[in-house]
Order: structure tokens, then sequence, then C-alpha cells
């Protein structure tokens, strides 16, 4: 989300909230306050920042504007369900860190009752979708698979489409980015990325483009 | 291969081989890449767990779920994508999150969900071909399966009803049939003249909306206006499905 508004030029100021979640409109975090106006989750921001006249996909002819609403998807269906599964239903980060972690601005008992809840939530939408059977093992390889795609899309350009960064480029930053710098029990994750040269070298140039030429810190605001 | 390779899935209808998205995904696949499939169509005197249709047996192994079928004929050598490239590869990879995400809400709400059709067109076909009394139970289990993941992939705040839900649905179902017509454009398959894995998933779901005679019909009469998707899959069935539906 930072990454897209950085890459669209905007000022943005970056405010850490316990309460994000419910500030939200719709629930979820990031979302961003302009004005008088609240708008979250990336699609609608996206659609948001359009129409004030900023767009990163311009640029593109029919076809690739599918191409790119695609890869999106894969990223959410693939990266995203991968990472709540991990934070969720693997039980040794859900004990070690997750709970800690998303019931931490709370007090007792409330840390646990939320945390308990929202793990529970997360293990029905993944029932739902056909993920509650899977093995750590199979979410790892459904990641390889899905950064094997990403890193085949991007080849040797420096986006996924060519020069100009998109909303997809944004979205896989934020993604693997996470996953890279994010401490979990375990590294599996973090490796199969690293697997991808030119996907840690397409992080690495965004972080350094994007972020650090602004004088902004590198860490990533994550819903707590 | 030697082993004979058995599919077990939903029958047909209406025109197409099966009414069924994933069993008909599974048969594209296994014509493109020219699997020796014997078909065995569900009817009331099958025994297995219809749960999982479909399925996939051979002499060692059982396999479900379109994608591990697939996974499992491409290490037979069946391989209908080996003429692709990587990133046609990760394009189909792409493509396929799509339709999942996008369409097969849709899909899932259209037969299962929408009352008119699943009174009058779904649960009448599929009890037919489910023996008594599972009849009574199995098509209202699927029923409140899809309900159930519509709800709980979709129907996220703000969209608190579901009639605002459903409406997110298939504004997302229309847009995504929209993106597959320009992909396609006018070539006659989705990477060239050959057909994949994509041309197969693609035609899995768009096949039984196109074809099957629904009362509540709005996202049929938007997939009817994409003359090139209709046409994609009206060369599939003459092409690859005229002979066999002969022998049902």
């Amino acid at each position: 989300m930072m990454a897209f508004l950085q890459m669209c030029n905007l000022p943005i100021k970056v405010v850490c909230r316990a309460n994000a979640e419910y500030m939200s409109p719709s629930g979820k975090v990031p979302f961003i306050h302009v004005g008088n106006q609240v708008v979250s989750e990336l699609g609608p921001i996206v659609q948001f920042v359009k129409a004030k006249g900023h767009s990163l996909s311009d640029g593109l002819d029919e076809v690739q504007k599918a191409e790119m609403k695609a890869y999106m998807e894969l990223v959410n269906n693939m990266l995203l369900t991968a990472e709540l599964y991990l934070q969720w239903c693997d039980e040794a980060t859900v004990g070690e860190i997750t709970h800690a972690r998303y019931g931490s601005p709370y007090p007792w008992p409330l840390n646990h009752i939320l945390a308990y809840q929202k793990q529970w939530e997360v293990k029905r939408k993944m029932k739902a979708i056909g993920w509650g059977n899977k093995t750590l093992d199979q979410v790892l390889e459904d990641v390889d698979q899905c950064c094997q795609a990403l890193s085949q899309r991007l080849g040797t350009q420096p986006y996924f489409f060519n020069k100009q960064p998109t909303e997809l480029d944004a979205l896989v930053f934020g993604h693997l980015y996470t996953i890279l710098t994010t401490q979990l029990t375990n590294d599996e994750l973090s490796e199969k990325v690293k697997n991808y040269s030119n996907l840690l070298a397409f992080c690495r140039r965004i972080e350094q483009h994007y972020f650090e030429d602004r004088g902004k810190g590198s860490s990533s605001i994550k819903s707590s | 291969m030697a082993a004979p390779l058995e599919l077990s899935c939903w029958g047909g209808g209406w025109g197409l081989p099966s009414v069924h998205s994933e069993s008909l995904v599974v048969m594209a696949y296994a014509k493109f890449s020219g699997a020796p499939l014997k078909v065995n169509v569900i009817d009331k005197t099958w025994r297995g767990s219809r749960g999982d249709v479909p399925i996939l047996t051979t002499e060692d192994n059982i396999v479900s779920q379109p994608a591990k079928i697939l996974n499992f004929l491409r290490k037979q050598k069946y391989n209908a994508d080996y003429e692709l490239s990587a990133k046609q590869g990760a394009d189909t990879l792409a493509y396929i999150a799509l339709i999942e995400e996008k369409l097969l809400p849709a899909v899932l709400h259209t037969f299962w969900v929408e009352s008119d059709n699943y009174f009058s067109v779904t649960k009448p076909w599929f009890a037919s071909r489910i023996p008594f009394p599972l009849s009574l139970i199995l098509p209202g289990r699927i029923s409140k399966g899809a309900l159930n993941r519509i709800l709980l992939t979709r129907g996220e705040p703000p969209l608190y009803h579901l009639r605002e839900v459903e409406a997110q649905i298939y504004r997302d179902a229309k847009e995504c049939l929209n993106l597959l017509s320009n992909r396609l454009g006018t070539s006659q398959f989705f990477f060239g003249d050959t057909p994949s894995t994509l041309d197969a998933y693609v035609f899995g779901f768009l096949a039984p909306l196109y074809k099957v005679r629904f009362p509540k019909v709005q996202l049929q009469e938007h997939l009817k206006q994409l003359s090139n998707l209709c046409r994609f899959c009206d060369d599939i069935l003459n092409s690859y499905f005229r002979l066999s539906l002969g022998d049902g």
C-alpha cells in the first residue's frame, strides 16, 4: 500500500494505531484518511487515487490490464492466503508469535479472546476455500509455484510491465517484503522467496528507490 | 500408459458432456492432452463418495480435485502445456486464479444459491443421479457449501447484506468475463493454435454457464454478448466432444 502511494508520488504520513481495524470503514487495514474522506483496501484506494487524477496503469492496453488483474488475483489468492495460513493455522507460529502480537494492544483477557476469535474466523475461511486440509508443506509448495510464476513473468525487466511500476508491482512488493522481513518461527516461507533472485532484486530496487531515497524508514506497517 | 485411467464425474445435458465445471475441466484437459480416459458417468447406482467428484482412478491411485488430477496426468506425460513458454505458464496460473476468485462465486451462485435456478434446474438434475435417501440431503449440502463459500470469501464488511454480496459477485464475474474476452481476442485458443490447461479451465467454467437453461440468466446473457467466448466454447464442443457425445 505504501509502495503504491509512493509510486504515485503522493505525500503520505504514516500512523500506527491499535484500533486501526475498527477505524477503517471496511474493517480492514490499511486505509487512508484524506481530508474528510476515509478509504480502505487496495482496490478502492486505487480507484480513489485514480479519480483524483493519479493512476499507474494508464499506459497499459486492454490485454495488459487483464494480465495485471489476473496476476493481482494470483498474488491475493496464493500469497495472502498463505500468509494468513501461516499466521493463524500453523500451531507453532500461532502460539509463539501471532497470539501475542494480535492481542498486545489489549488488556487481559481481551487479548486472548480476540486472538482466538480471529483464529476461528480465519480457519473457517480456509475450510470454505478448500485450504482447511492443506499441510504446511503443501502451502509452501503453492507459494513456491506462485513465486515461480511471478519470477517468470518479471524475467529481467525492472517492473512487471517493463519501465513503469503499476499496482501489481506495489502489491507484489508489499507481500514479498512482508514475507522477507517478518520474524516467524520458521523461515521456510522467506527461503522460498529467496530462491528467486530476480524477485529479491525487485524488492531491493523498490525499497531503495521509493523508500530510502525519501528519507523514510524501511519498517512496514502491519495490521495488528 | 498401460494403466487404464478412469474418470468418474457428473454427466451431461444441454449439449455438454458434463454440467459440472470441475468435471468438465478435467474432461477437456484429457481431450487436449490425448489422455485415454474412460469416463464413468455418475448415476444412482454409483457407489463412491459424491462430494469429491471428479475422481480419477488408476490401478494404484485415486486422485481428486481438478488441479491434482491435471498434475497427475502431466506426470504421466499427458501434457497439454509443453509448447508454452515460461511466461505463458505463469500467465496460466494467474488467469486460473482470476477465474477462481472472480468468476467461480457467481457460477456457484447461479447454479446453487439463486432459488429459481436451484429448485427448478440444479436440484432435480443432481437429485435424479443420487440414490434415495441421499438425494434429499446431498444437493442441499452442496448448496449450503456454495453459499458459505461465497459469504466467507466475499461477504466481508462493508457488504453486510446477501443482496449486496450478490450484486458485487455478479459485477466481478462480468468484469472477469470481459477480461477473458479481451485476452482471447480473435485467437482460437488462449495461447495460439493448440489448446492448453487455461483453455480447459475457461471452457470448464464457461460452457455450463453458456448452455444450461436457467430461469434467472443475467450472467448467461452477459456471456452471450461476448461472441468470441461463445465461439470458443462451441469450437471446443464441436472439435473435441462431438464424437463422444454419441457414446454418452
